[in-house]
């Protein structure tokens, strides 16, 4: 049987037929196409598929769609849609997502939107994260690739930028 | 498709209305709080059986409240919430909480409960160990009433509680620390996101003299279908001069209370050996919370 929920996503009111047992991960990918937010363990232990419901950092992987019901959900493609300066697209990067640019702190991509969920969420909470901080907050995210430290790097950038 | 059973999710405004559900579907029925356990299991496909998810986020369960005999935690209150409470954040008696709370990552504190921890009953995990040493009490509420189960007696298996298929944990107690109490969790864990090795949580009342008056030594991770208490330690520590030389006698009385498993985690000699070290470690760490004050004498 098939649940209506009306899930609020980057701003958007979308009112959607889900399984019950259907993952917030799996219908902001195979319903709303917004795939940013990775599907890595499937298991809440990688950090990938983290967005932001409420304000506050969550894995889709773990959370039933049916329980984001009228919460606001924020994905990695939400950030940023705020600060239009009239540059004619409509957005700009979030200081974060300019950040990781900046310090060239990608390298396969695939941990990126879920490290920089979670580092929105302390920027949000914390002004000028000492290092250790900054580590803390990104515990529950693995990269396999960068050895974190420009991770860490262009999370101290955006610290300055905000 | 996960759960090839599930007929439907449901989401109850008024405990009479979760009672009812859980009185309908018995052993069929999962309460989902904040879902992480949930999907651990049905991850692990253990959870095939299952026709109803209950979600209990909208019942009004969650919040902390303090009074003289304590503090008592709504099963909803979420590990986020716990951790930012001034008591946990500055009374060495719950020091204890303070260190559990800062192993799980944000993504898991902003939506683990404490009664949801709990109810997973997976020696694993680290909040409850905490909980443990603390002395809490689960007070739960089902068909046939309210009462309160003890955590000494709430874990009885792997995965396994006091709870009936009709009750649910409604919140938890923790009485008001005796005078001169700290309390210490530490964890053994391969990466900043795993489950434990072994765990230990501690908690000395110290009397006038200095000596140990009291005190809960708890060990979680793989040395026992369920949590284990560590009598031969408590015993070891009664009475005894607070410091180094009665701790690692403690800490080697472990020894005799657990029975530690082999997996991919770590062999049944390590974490035989690391739960003796890690024994020590946070006794001695509760005892530098007492040393260095706090609020609550």
């Amino acid at each position: 049987m098939k649940k209506l929920v009306q899930l609020n996503v980057n701003g958007d009111t979308h009112e959607l037929a889900v399984n019950p047992d259907e993952t917030l991960l799996g219908v902001l990918r195979n319903h709303l196409d917004l795939i940013g937010p990775k599907r890595g363990c499937d298991s809440g232990g990688c950090g990938c598929c983290t967005v932001h419901v409420d304000g506050k950092a969550v894995y889709s992987c773990m959370m039933y769609a049916v329980s984001a019901q009228d919460k606001n959900v924020v994905t990695i493609e939400g950030l940023g849609q705020n600060n239009d300066q009239g540059n004619g697209n409509g957005r700009e990067l979030d200081p974060l997502q300019q950040a990781f640019i900046d310090a060239g702190a990608v390298q396969c991509g695939y941990c990126t939107c879920g490290v920089i969920m979670a580092a929105k969420e302390l920027l949000d909470t914390v002004k000028n994260p000492d290092e250790d901080e900054i580590r803390h907050a990104i515990a529950g995210n693995l990269c396999r690739c960068t050895g974190y430290q420009k991770i860490v790097d262009a999370i101290k950038l955006a610290a300055a930028a905000v | 498709m996960t759960l090839p059973d599930l007929s439907d999710y449901f989401v109850p405004t008024q405990e009479s209305e979760l009672i009812d559900l859980l009185g309908r579907f018995g052993e069929r029925a999962m309460i989902v709080a904040g879902g992480t356990f949930v999907h651990g299991l049905e991850a692990r496909g253990l959870l095939s059986e299952v026709e109803a998810l209950i979600d209990i986020g909208r019942l009004g369960l969650g919040g902390i409240s303090q009074d003289a005999a304590g503090v008592t935690l709504g099963a909803t209150t979420t590990l986020a919430e716990l951790r930012r409470a001034d008591f946990v954040q500055t009374d060495p008696a719950f020091g204890a909480l303070q260190d559990a709370l800062d192993y799980p990552p944000v993504q898991i504190r902003n939506v683990g409960t404490v009664g949801g921890c709990l109810a997973a009953s997976a020696p694993l995990y680290d909040v409850p160990a905490a909980l443990f040493a603390l002395d809490g009490t689960a007070c739960v509420r089902g068909a046939g009433g309210a009462r309160d189960i003890p955590l000494n007696e709430f874990f009885v298996g792997l995965f396994e509680n006091a709870l009936r298929t009709d009750e649910f944990i409604a919140a938890v107690t923790l009485p008001k620390p005796a005078a001169r109490t700290a309390s210490a969790f530490l964890k053994l864990e391969t990466n900043a996101n795993d489950l434990a090795i072994i765990n230990v949580a501690v908690r000395i009342t110290l009397g006038e003299n200095g000596r140990c008056a009291d005190s809960r030594v708890v060990i979680g991770g793989g040395v026992g279908e369920c949590y284990v208490r560590a009598g031969s330690a408590e015993a070891a520590l009664e009475g005894g001069k607070a410091g180094g030389e009665l701790f690692a006698t403690a800490a080697a009385a472990v020894a005799h209370d657990i029975e530690p498993v082999t997996d991919q985690r770590g062999s049944e000699a390590y974490r035989r050996h690391m739960a003796i070290v890690y024994t020590r470690r946070a006794l001695e760490r509760a005892l530098g919370r007492m040393v260095t004050g706090g609020t609550n004498g």
